[in-house]
């Protein structure tokens, strides 16, 4: 075992860690998972007709209302 | 157990032993199981383990622990790292070391709030009524001038920000 340790370039670990479940998939679950968030939010916030209820503040030009 | 000792006592130990065998039903001591004993344990804050990480020792590994015996200076960088392995499971740096676990949870926590939006959506579409009648753009833009000219919250509100002299809203 002591002699296999010569072969490995590097020394101080003389066990290389498997890459686990993170260091497999974990960029791939946290852009996917944003992907998935900003766009279902992005439709939600905009596309189906949520009213908000926005300041008319720099928004709405004022119309007559006297009949 | 009384008879037994009386037997050793005078010298009969076949018979005694074999006594105590009959009573405790095999070798006169329970094994201790694997959990009962001190076990190995990666700790920062127990740099001294109580027992060695690698109890079964190879022929190679005991060999090792021979030399060990023998003055240190004779050990090669390898034989030192290998008995460090035969003590230690990881070193500090690679219990200390971080991993890629956020990821994953972010992802996750991100990816089912975004089912969470779908579950709105439909919420929206299928179980909504539709919105007052009052928030259509012509009624808000009428409203919105009628609450300008009886002058409502003129201090700081919303006729505070709007321009009467040019008829507009403030900058």
């Amino acid at each position: 075992l002591a002699r296999s340790v010569q072969h490995n370039a590097v020394r101080q670990a003389h066990r290389k860690y498997e890459p686990d479940f993170h260091d497999k998939y974990g960029n791939l679950v946290l852009l996917g998972g944003a992907a998935v968030f900003t766009v279902v939010w992005g439709y939600a916030l905009t596309q189906i007709g949520i009213e908000w209820g926005f300041s008319p503040v720099g928004r709405v030009t004022p119309k007559e209302w006297r009949e | 157990m009384l008879a037994s000792r009386a037997f050793s006592l005078v010298g009969k130990r076949a018979l005694s032993t074999s006594i105590c065998l009959r009573a405790h039903g095999h070798a006169g001591v329970v094994k201790a199981e694997d959990f009962s004993l001190p076990a190995y344990v990666d700790r920062r804050d127990l740099p001294l383990p109580e027992v060695a990480f690698v109890k079964d020792l190879s022929a190679q590994q005991k060999a090792l622990k021979e030399k060990e015996k023998a003055s240190w200076t004779a050990l090669s960088i390898d034989e030192k790292v290998e008995l460090y392995r035969i003590k230690f499971n990881e070193t500090y740096a690679e219990m200390n070391k971080g991993t890629n676990e956020w990821k994953t949870v972010l992802g996750g926590v991100l990816f089912f709030l975004g089912l969470t939006g779908l579950i709105l959506i439909w919420q929206k579409r299928f179980m909504y009524g539709p919105v007052p009648h009052t928030f259509s753009d012509e009624w808000v833009a009428a409203q919105t001038k009628r609450m300008l000219d009886m002058r409502m919250n003129p201090v700081e509100g919303i006729s505070a920000q709007w321009d009467y002299e040019k008829n507009e809203w403030k900058k």
